[in-house]
């Protein structure tokens, strides 16, 4: 090595370190943490449109209206279908409580115009038919696992945390799970699923993401279950975040009059 | 030439064929394979395979281990339970299985409806112990027909665990390993392991291996056989020689080629054990003529005399047979071509043997000693002659009984059927039957026939109308006797539009709404497990899977469903939909008739080219005619027998009409070789017969004698389609013998044939 490139990198590995204190003092709990608390607004609206491709390559498109409001306690999530035809105005809505307690959950039914509720045991941890669990999207609290930071490595152009997380309840569905969170913004780009066999399942990427209103905001993502080859593409666009849903938005009434 | 030379000669070609033997003998050793993938036995590129592989891909229809749990006091308590969560779980781990192929009462969607809605529970996860939680659990399962009768049975003391394997993944370690592990949960529950894997591959295992116990007890038989009629070790032994080289070979040149060996494949000794002791019988016993007659004749005189005298009707015979197994070629099914080409080369190596090695074997080990030999005269007394001179003179009798025998034939040759079932081939009171009847008792059946619908257009399979046709046709289907159940798309919709309308009966129905059809499937989409939604429809309900349960997988049980099936035809066509079947049961179903149908064919073109070659072989087209007699006859009988009867024919026992055609022509062509022979030199009608009948009559008895006996041992094996086997062997062999012998030695005596430009 010659001596002038040396010194750039001695001055370089200077400067990383320079940068290092916050992320170093990290330990795996905080990180995940970080990622469970990003800000992501109190309310958004927007578009979902969700593919799914079965081994055999057929494809179910599904789009869907959104809104999601968080008050900090409860996240109360509205959908309205779009498509297809048949299902349109169908509405879903579930209130998800930070305490813990159980989600509620409706669903609106225009062909038989009555809202019902559902509701349902580990079986209908997989939403809507997808290869995401209610988990999958969000809504597992960090304190439900063990987390250990492995290394740090880049994945693609992004410095990220690789963080292990293990269930602290026995019997969980993922023996466990890999996550690679991005340095800067506290964003998990990719996470590897193990199921309770200890064999890979599922893998989650995030294929775009962009700054909302100010918010970290994840617009396009990825599950493949490569033990079933199967996979689900969920693409978000015309998303607004905090432009003030009122709360009566989110009432068994509303899911009756279509978006 | 001298006598020294020719012994040369004799070692000479002893050495070489031994030589060649333990080539091919190594060949064996080193390369066989025994081919037990059922599948690999079907025409892949038949459309009717090529279909329902691709539809058991779309559906994941695969064939099912059934572990059945039974609790005489009701499964509905905590041990029970926790045996049926403990082996689903175990299964489930076991790398045969993919864990959502592994369905039981712990896995199953219960769907209910509740107060305010509707709601996909699991049965149980943790094991329930208060009596209250057992008494709520047993009336979900009774409320719940897409349960109660399919995983438990109605009474309440059985329960089912449904494990659906790969075709590839069943060996018999496995199935002994599955049976241990079942078995471990034995106490106070009885636990019980069927299904079609199962009784595939203890077929595909148990043949063969009882084959390789009755071959060499038949050779045996047959040893002792040759021995007393030939009364001399020398002859015995190469006759012997003869058919164990030329199956060595067969198999070698298998081996060499690298050509599985496939079930039909244990036909192939079977073959060359009935057709090859032939050629050895006639050649021994013309020399043991030319002995007794020519008494103080040299080695040199007898050998050369035997050559003389029979290398054509060996190479006749040889050659006829052969042909006729060729014929098999135009068979659509893998195995059976190569059954049939192979067999026919082992029948020429078999001839090459009879012209080269017994004649070697003669000048090395001599001949029998002449004390031995009785002194004969001009023999036209003795048996044979008397017996010659009887049929003449009850030659009304003997032709009526043919006619008779004849019309009863094609009577019943018209109910010949085959028999796909894997099942009938085991005893009935074996453990394989005896668990399978247990399970259909308390459940819809073991087998299944799955009926795949498709449609141009998407969504059609959840319209109403079509919903509610299915709904028809599975009530209509469900009244053939032997169907136990049936599942579809439409009993997900039925239990949904009932649970979403406070479980009232009224609602167990098809909703004339196909909106709120899609959208009580987003709902279960949205509450349940959708992989099992596509085990019955598919992405964009173009297509949809119709699955029928048997409790027999007997032929005649499964076209009587497809019949009714068919009757939904027309209306289906209506609405655009396509109707196919698919599953392990119907392609067994459609290999069979292929195998049947193949084996018709392959036997009227055989008889077709056996006609043209007599003809060709004697110069006269009559000949050829009253040759092919005795085939032909064996040949109806065989069939005809069968079918009136009601023995249904197997994928083996299909292929003995072959052995007809092999041995009804040989037999033929010596007797009337011998007749040509002795018309020429005697000129006297009457005296020919006579000589034919204790020359040729007499070897035709021998080895009809020998095989027939040796045959008959195969009624001693523990493998029922091994016995049908040596009954069918034994019975084609005295039926070609007898026919040979009374029947076509009338019409040629009749015909005047090599006597017409005397007279």
């Amino acid at each position: 090595m010659k001596k002038s490139h040396f010194a750039a990198f001695v001055v370089l590995a200077g400067l990383i370190s320079l940068a290092q204190p916050v992320w170093s003092q990290m330990n795996g709990k905080q990180i995940m943490e970080a990622v469970y608390t990003r800000p992501s607004g109190s309310d958004l609206q927007g578009d979902l449109t969700m593919t799914l491709t079965n081994k055999q390559g057929d494809e179910r498109v599904r789009q869907l209206r959104q809104f999601i409001t968080d008050n900090g306690s409860i996240e109360k999530t509205l959908m309205f279908f779009l498509s297809p035809a048949d299902v349109r105005n169908t509405s879903f809505m579930s209130w998800s409580y930070a305490d813990g307690k159980d989600d509620d959950q409706w669903i609106y039914l225009p062909a038989l115009k009555r809202t019902k509720r559902i509701s349902s045991d580990s079986k209908g941890d997989y939403f809507m038919g997808s290869d995401f669990t209610y988990d999958d999207l969000g809504d597992r609290h960090p304190d439900e696992d063990n987390h250990t930071l492995l290394r740090e490595e880049k994945l693609g152009n992004y410095d990220c945390f690789v963080v292990e997380s293990t269930s602290k309840q026995p019997g969980y569905m993922y023996s466990k799970t890999i996550t690679w969170v991005n340095k800067d913004n506290f964003i998990g780009l990719k996470r590897e699923f193990y199921d309770e066999a200890k064999m890979p399942l599922k893998t989650l990427y995030i294929h775009k993401f962009e700054k909302i209103n100010s918010f970290w905001t994840i617009l396009e993502t990825e599950m493949v279950n490569t033990q079933k080859n199967h996979r689900t593409k969920m693409v978000f666009s015309n998303v607004k975040i905090n432009q003030g849903i009122p709360d009566n938005k989110f009432t068994e009434r509303s899911m009756t009059l279509g978006q | 030439m001298k006598e020294n030379k020719m012994k040369t000669m004799a070692w000479l070609i002893i050495s070489v064929s031994f030589l060649i033997t333990i080539f091919f003998g190594y060949q064996i050793v080193q390369k066989s394979r025994m081919e037990t993938d059922l599948d690999k036995y079907m025409p892949q590129d038949h459309p009717a395979f090529v279909y329902s592989d691709q539809a058991e891909a779309w559906f994941n229809i695969k064939d099912g281990i059934l572990i059945a749990v039974e609790n005489e006091q009701g499964i509905y308590n905590s041990g029970t339970l926790q045996k049926i969560k403990d082996i689903t779980l175990q299964l489930q781990a076991m790398p045969e299985f993919e864990a959502a192929d592994v369905v039981s009462l712990f896995t199953a969607d219960n769907i209910v409806g509740t107060e305010d809605g509707l709601d996909v529970r699991s049965f149980y996860r943790e094991v329930p112990s208060s009596a209250e939680v057992l008494k709520k659990l047993q009336s979900d399962v009774e409320t719940n027909e897409m349960v109660h009768g399919r995983l438990v049975s109605e009474k309440g003391n059985v329960a089912l665990v449904v494990a659906a394997l790969n075709d590839t993944a069943f060996s018999m370690e496995f199935y002994q390993n599955i049976l241990a592990f079942a078995h471990s949960f034995e106490g106070p529950e009885k636990v019980y392991v069927a299904g079609v894997p199962v009784v595939e591959g203890t077929m595909a295992f148990l043949g063969p291996k009882d084959m390789k116990t009755m071959v060499p007890i038949v050779v045996l038989a047959i040893v002792l056989v040759l021995y007393t009629v030939m009364r001399s070790v020398r002859n015995t032994f190469s006759t012997l020689m003869v058919v164990l080289l030329s199956t060595v070979w067969t198999f070698g040149l298998l081996a060499l080629l690298n050509i599985p060996i496939y079930a039909v494949s244990i036909m192939i000794p079977v073959m060359l054990i009935a057709i090859g002791v032939a050629d050895g019988i006639h050649l021994y016993s013309h020399l043991d003529l030319f002995l007794m007659e020519n008494k103080g004749a040299t080695k040199v005189q007898a050998i050369t005399n035997m050559l003389k005298n029979m290398w054509k009707p060996v190479m006749m015979t040889s050659v006829t047979t052969a042909i006729g197994f060729i014929s098999l070629l135009t068979s659509e099914v893998l195995p059976i071509k190569y059954f049939g080409l192979f067999t026919a080369f082992g029948v020429m190596a078999a001839m090459v043997f009879s012209l080269f090695l017994i004649p070697s074997f003669i000048f090395v080990l001599g001949t029998k000693k002449q004390k031995t030999l009785k002194t004969r005269d001009q023999s036209h007394t003795g048996f044979g002659a008397d017996f010659a001179v009887k049929v003449l003179k009850y030659k009304v009798l003997v032709v009526s009984i043919t006619v008779i025998l004849g019309v009863i034939s094609v009577v019943g040759i018209g109910k010949v059927w085959i028999n796909s079932s894997f099942l009938e081939n085991f005893e009935k009171s074996s453990d394989i039957v005896q668990t399978d009847a247990f399970i259909n008792q308390y459940f819809g059946g073991t087998s299944t026939i799955n009926v795949i619908l498709e449609s141009e257009n998407e969504g059609v399979m959840t319209k109403h109308e079509t919903l509610q046709l299915l709904s028809e046709m599975q009530l209509s289907v469900e009244k053939v006797e032997k169907v136990g159940g049936s599942f579809s798309i439409a009993d997900y919709i039925k239990r949904m539009n009932k649970v979403m309308h406070a479980d009232d009966e009224h609602y167990n129905s098809i909703p004339d709404d196909d909106e709120l059809i899609a959208q009580y499937l987003l709902l279960y989409e949205m509450s349940g497990d959708p992989e099992n939604l596509w085990k019955v429809t598919d992405y964009d309900s173009k297509k949809a899977n119709l699955t029928f349960q048997l409790k027999s997988d007997n032929s005649k049980e499964l076209k009587k469903t497809i019949e009714a099936i068919e009757i939904f035809k027309p209306r289906l066509e209506e609405l655009g939909i396509s109707l196919n079947y698919a599953g392990s049961g119907y392609k067994a179903l459609v290999f069979t008739g292929l195998i049947l149908e193949g084996q018709i064919k392959s036997l009227v073109m055989s008889v077709i080219i056996i006609i043209l070659l007599i003809t060709l072989m004697f110069r006269k087209f009559t000949i050829g005619l009253i040759g092919s007699v005795p085939v032909v006859l064996t040949a109806l009988l065989s069939f005809g027998l069968m079918g009136l009867l009601n023995i249904p024919l197997s994928t083996t026992t299909a292929l003995i009409s072959s052995i007809a055609v092999g041995i009804g022509i040989d037999y033929a062509i010596h007797f009337m070789e011998r007749y040509k022979i002795y018309s020429q030199e005697t000129g006297d009608k009457l005296l020919t017969t006579k000589l034919t009948m204790s020359h040729s009559g007499r070897a035709i008895t021998f080895n009809a004698v020998v095989v027939i006996l040796g045959f008959l041992v195969l009624l001693f094996s523990v493998f029922p389609p091994n016995r049908s086997l040596g009954a069918l062997v034994s019975f084609n062999m005295l039926t070609s013998f007898v026919a040979t012998v009374t029947i076509m030695y009338l019409l040629l005596y009749k015909s005047n044939i090599f006597f017409k430009k005397k007279s």
